[in-house]
């Protein structure tokens, strides 16, 4: 991929060899700059808000109309309220991320020390990319009649086993960077002071890997808040989390339901994002 | 690394597992009806549908469910999936002798072909059904599924037939038959396309159909000869109109849904739907403009039913068939048919009604957008044999999509 | 040890077993054993592979969307952490970044279809501009032939989500330290940056960059939207074989997604000892 990116990268040289502002001392032109920066990505990241917001609000909006000539609530209405299973759909997909999200992030964090401290490590490391060499869909297609078998076709315990297929990998991976010589160190040092294996996870691990765990919970939660295909196949369609209930909106109806749909489903993890935004971010950093 | 033993294990563990009793389909259908009224009360039902359309959704979710549970105490769970995803969980099923996770499915001519041939299928059950007695199983757009003869194996839902839609402040005088359709689409470039699924392929059957001028050629078995010739003959004109297609014809929208938001945003003139009353739908959800109309070109397009299927393996057979029943009940027909409710047109005999339901049906609220159904009844073939579209769809993709003929 | 190779043997059978019994599932398809219509051993799909022309196109398509995708968004996330690092670690940035890992790749390719397509945002302000005269006339930016719509959706929801990645790890590896020092002992930012930090970022983020990678050939709602009928991305070519209506089509659905799989595996088997022979 060097080629790709030489050309950007020399920009940023040039660019970088104008007066630098250091990162500890903010002058008037870093402050411009940041300004610049900060209201490009907003508008990048805002503008689908907005579009999504007067699809979902506008009537009758066609080309060349650059906003919708007649605003209704009408589709909002009859999204929330065609379905009363909305309401059980989003508590089915917080229960559902939550604990994929928590039993994924200590699986993946274990796993990841298990893996760190095996014979052959690189197999095992090679071993857990193999859930993502499969797409999602095939992978639900090629599990199935083995689900069917154990019984867990069409069950919620057989969507959170799937999903862990994909993030208990994912979390393995992200912490293997994790147990590193220095990890190690700490883990032994602590035993040698006389601390059981449960006490060096306890009170030196995890401390130690407490930003990495908060953004694995995160990135893991969304995993499965997301997950469409997956829920959807394995279930047989009977486990209707938020998602798939939107989805079906956002792939087979009009776009005003679908923009409807995607806001309902955007809202909730931005909430989150933004509750939570000090324990998600700061820590990481 | 001990891969093999893995994969054996695995295996083993799973194909271990306990295979579960399975009904005999025979004695579940030598019971009475009032045997299996006795059977079903109580039970919950799911249903795997399409539920991709909010008209639909609220006239199970807020009539049909609490109806059921009124009547028969039944739960009436609707889980979303169509088409291939029901054969192949089905098929999974049987592989692994497991009862099936449904008990009935809502399915359209490709499925119903799909499901025989792998026997997925309780039936015939329409016999054993009250209501049955209604439907005019002697109509050939009812009784023949893509030429295959329903036999009781599905119960007739609903009738719908493909409709052209275009936006008459854009259009004002749109092609009215097939033939007049290379002209238009010549003089008006960029406007019209085909989409690359079922719809589309509707459109595909129609148009050999009338290109040949002789509807009689497509039914019955499926006809190698026909088909060369005919739909060698709609390929060649849609390759000749290519350049004046959307996006002159470089590529075609892999789904309905997003031909429909480029005829909403006003991109293209022309959408299309399998359910002739749709239009009134989109208008009235403000997504379709108020101009838009729909029509149904000379000599005609295919007009079909949709069904609904009680699964071989099912765990509740007898509450399906009692949910059935109740779908082709002349209330639930009648309540179906209503544009402002969904405008499915209904599958039973008007005139085998019980008196007082035929002027009920007859006075319905008339339909805004799309054309009576009077009006098309005269421009509807059957649907030609399930081979037509299997190969319609390898072939668009070989001789239209990549070919490079330019 | 012995709970620890317990445990990864567990690991194994759940997350490496699972999908192998399912791989091996998919090989019995494909030579016929298994399936809806099974007739029992033929090698015939096998030998029609090479008949399957337009999977090539499938494959070169998808490697050069994900080659591409990829490597702008590394390339713009690298930009970010070692151009405007000072801003990087001030508000808003840390929380604006995580706003498009918010998004599900449906929401955004349907996004980006209403904001570019012919008829989109764009264009209705392009025509009220008087830029253009009608739909025809707005540059072509989704269902493109040069699938610049998939392109810009992948590295719309890559790039940010890298440029947390390499901030990461340039904190982890104390870069800025490193940057003085160098500073120190004379060398350029340029140099720092090309001799030092891309390759210390870059090796670190491997494993995750190749999975990201990996996720963008299997993707399948963006291209579903935003993509051409063909070239096909390899998940909706294979897709089209499993879903849609001839049941006869499906043992080489499953060989070509069982064939999909074992290249991928190798490509992860090679980059991963490729890493972790070159790590630092």
């Amino acid at each position: 991929m060097p080629s790709d990116q030489s050309k950007p990268v020399q920009d940023a040289e040039r660019l970088a060899a104008l007066p630098d502002a250091g990162p500890r001392n903010p002058e008037p032109a870093g402050f411009l700059r940041r300004s610049i920066l900060a209201g490009g990505l907003l508008l990048l990241f805002g503008l689908p808000f907005v579009l999504l917001l007067l699809l979902a609000l506008g009537q009758y909006w066609r080309f060349p109309d650059v906003l919708p000539p007649v605003y209704a609530l009408d589709a909002l209405t009859r999204v929330v309220s065609a379905d009363s299973a909305l309401a059980t759909g989003f508590l089915l997909s917080l229960l559902i991320a939550t604990v994929v999200a928590v039993v994924s992030t200590a699986g993946g964090f274990v796993v990841a020390r298990a893996i760190a401290g095996a014979s052959r490590p690189d197999r095992w490391v090679t071993l857990s990319y193999l859930p993502y060499a499969l797409p999602p869909v095939l992978l639900a297609v090629l599990i199935q009649p083995y689900f069917i078998r154990l019984h867990l076709s069409g069950s919620l315990a057989g969507v959170v086993l799937g999903l862990l297929l994909i993030t208990i990998p994912f979390a393995a991976l992200f912490f293997r960077s994790f147990w590193g010589e220095q990890a190690k160190q700490y883990e032994q040092l602590s035993r040698t002071l006389g601390c059981t294996q449960v006490q060096a996870f306890r009170w030196v691990l995890l401390p130690l890997a407490r930003p990495l765990l908060i953004t694995c919970l995160f990135q893991t939660f969304l995993i499965a808040w997301f997950d469409f295909g997956l829920t959807n196949y394995l279930s047989v369609g009977k486990v209707q989390t938020l998602t798939v209930q939107v989805f079906i909106y956002v792939g087979e109806a009009n776009s005003r339901l679908a923009a409807v749909a995607s806001l309902l489903l955007l809202i909730p993890p931005a909430l989150l994002l933004w509750v939570n935004r000090k324990a998600i971010v700061r820590r990481v950093f | 690394m001990n891969l093999v033993r893995l994969i054996l294990f695995s295996t083993l563990l799973c194909t271990a597992c306990s295979t579960s009793e399975q009904r005999d389909p025979a004695t579940i259908l030598n019971q009475s009806w009032a045997q299996i009224e006795q059977a079903g009360k109580d039970q919950p039902v799911t249903l795997l549908m399409w539920l991709g359309d909010p008209y639909i959704n609220d006239y199970m979710n807020k009539y049909v469910k609490p109806e059921v549970r009124k009547r028969y105490g039944i739960d009436l769970q609707i889980s979303g999936g169509q088409g291939a995803q029901i054969v192949q969980t089905l098929a999974a099923e049987r592989e692994a002798g497991q009862p099936s996770q449904l008990d009935m499915a809502w399915i359209n001519g490709e499925t119903f072909y799909q499901l025989r041939q792998i026997d997925g299928l309780l039936g015939p059950v329409t016999e054993k059904m009250p209501n049955a007695r209604f439907i005019d199983f002697t109509n050939p757009f009812i009784g023949v599924d893509f030429q295959q003869p329903v036999n009781g194996m599905e119960v007739p839902w609903g009738n719908v037939q493909l409709a052209f839609i275009y936006d008459s402040q854009k259009v004002a005088q749109p092609p009215r038959s097939f033939a007049e359709l290379p002209a238009y689409v010549k003089a008006h470039p960029g406007q019209f396309t085909i989409p690359n699924e079922f719809t589309g392929m509707t459109i595909l059957k129609s148009w050999m159909i009338a290109l040949s001028g002789d509807p009689k050629l497509f039914q019955g078995k499926f006809r190698e000869d026909v088909y060369e010739k005919w739909s060698g003959a709609v390929f060649r004109q849609i390759n000749e109109l290519k350049p004046y297609f959307w996006k002159r014809g470089e590529t075609f929208p892999e789904q309905l849904s997003t031909l429909h938001q480029l005829f909403a945003n006003g991109e293209v003139a022309f959408t299309f739907s399998n359910n002739d009353a749709e239009v009134d739908n989109k208008v009235n959800l403000g997504f379709f403009p108020k101009t838009a109309r729909a029509y149904v070109p000379a000599p005609g397009t295919i007009q079909n039913s949709h069904y609904m299927g009680i699964i071989r393996n099912a765990q509740h057979p007898e509450a399906a068939m009692l949910v059935a029943n109740f779908l082709i009940s002349p209330e639930a027909q009648l309540k179906k048919m209503d544009p402002t409710v969904w405008g499915d047109h209904t599958v039973l005999a008007i005139n085998k009604l019980p008196a007082d339901y035929q002027p009920r049906f007859n006075t319905l609220p008339t339909r805004r957008y799309a054309p009576k159904r009077d009006a098309i009844q005269g421009l509807a073939f059957q649907e030609p044999a399930p081979e037509y579209m299997v190969r319609l769809y390898k072939d668009f993709r070989t001789k239209v999509i990549e070919a490079n003929e330019n | 040890m012995k709970q620890w190779s317990l445990l990864l043997w567990l690991y194994a059978l759940l997350v490496v077993g699972l999908p192998l019994a399912g791989l091996f599932n998919a090989f019995l398809y494909s030579v016929g054993l298994a399936g809806p219509l099974a007739t029992g051993f033929t090698a015939r799909y096998w030998q029609q592979l090479p008949g399957e022309t337009s999977l090539l196109a499938s494959l070169g398509f998808s490697l050069y969307v994900a080659v591409v995708s990829v490597g702008l968004a590394i390339a713009i996330a690298l930009f970010l952490v070692l151009r405007h690092q000072a801003a990087l670690r001030r508000r808003p940035f840390p929380t604006l970044l995580y706003v498009p890992l918010l998004f599900p790749s449906l929401v955004m390719a349907f996004y980006l279809f209403q904001l570019l397509s012919g008829s989109g945002w764009l264009a209705r302000m392009a025509y009220q501009l008087h830029l253009i005269q009608s739909p025809d006339g707005f540059p072509e930016l989704i269902q493109d032939g040069a699938g610049i719509g998939i392109l810009l959706a992948q590295v719309g929801l890559a790039f940010p989500f890298f440029t947390l990645l390499f901030q990461s790890l340039y904190v982890d590896a104390r870069l800025d330290d490193l940057r003085s020092l160098t500073r120190t002992l004379g060398a350029s930012g340029w140099q720092f940056n090309r001799r030092v930090a891309i390759p210390i970022l870059i090796r670190r983020a491997a494993p995750t960059l190749v999975l990201y990678g990996v996720a963008v050939l299997g993707a399948y709602d963006i291209p579903l939207l935003l993509g051409r009928n063909y070239p096909q991305m390899l998940s909706l070519f294979i897709t089209t074989k499993l879903q849609r209506f001839d049941l006869s089509d499906l043992p080489m659905g499953y060989l070509i997604g069982c064939l999909f799989t074992l290249v991928l595996m190798a490509v992860i088997y090679v980059t991963t000892r490729w890493t972790q022979r070159h790590a630092l």
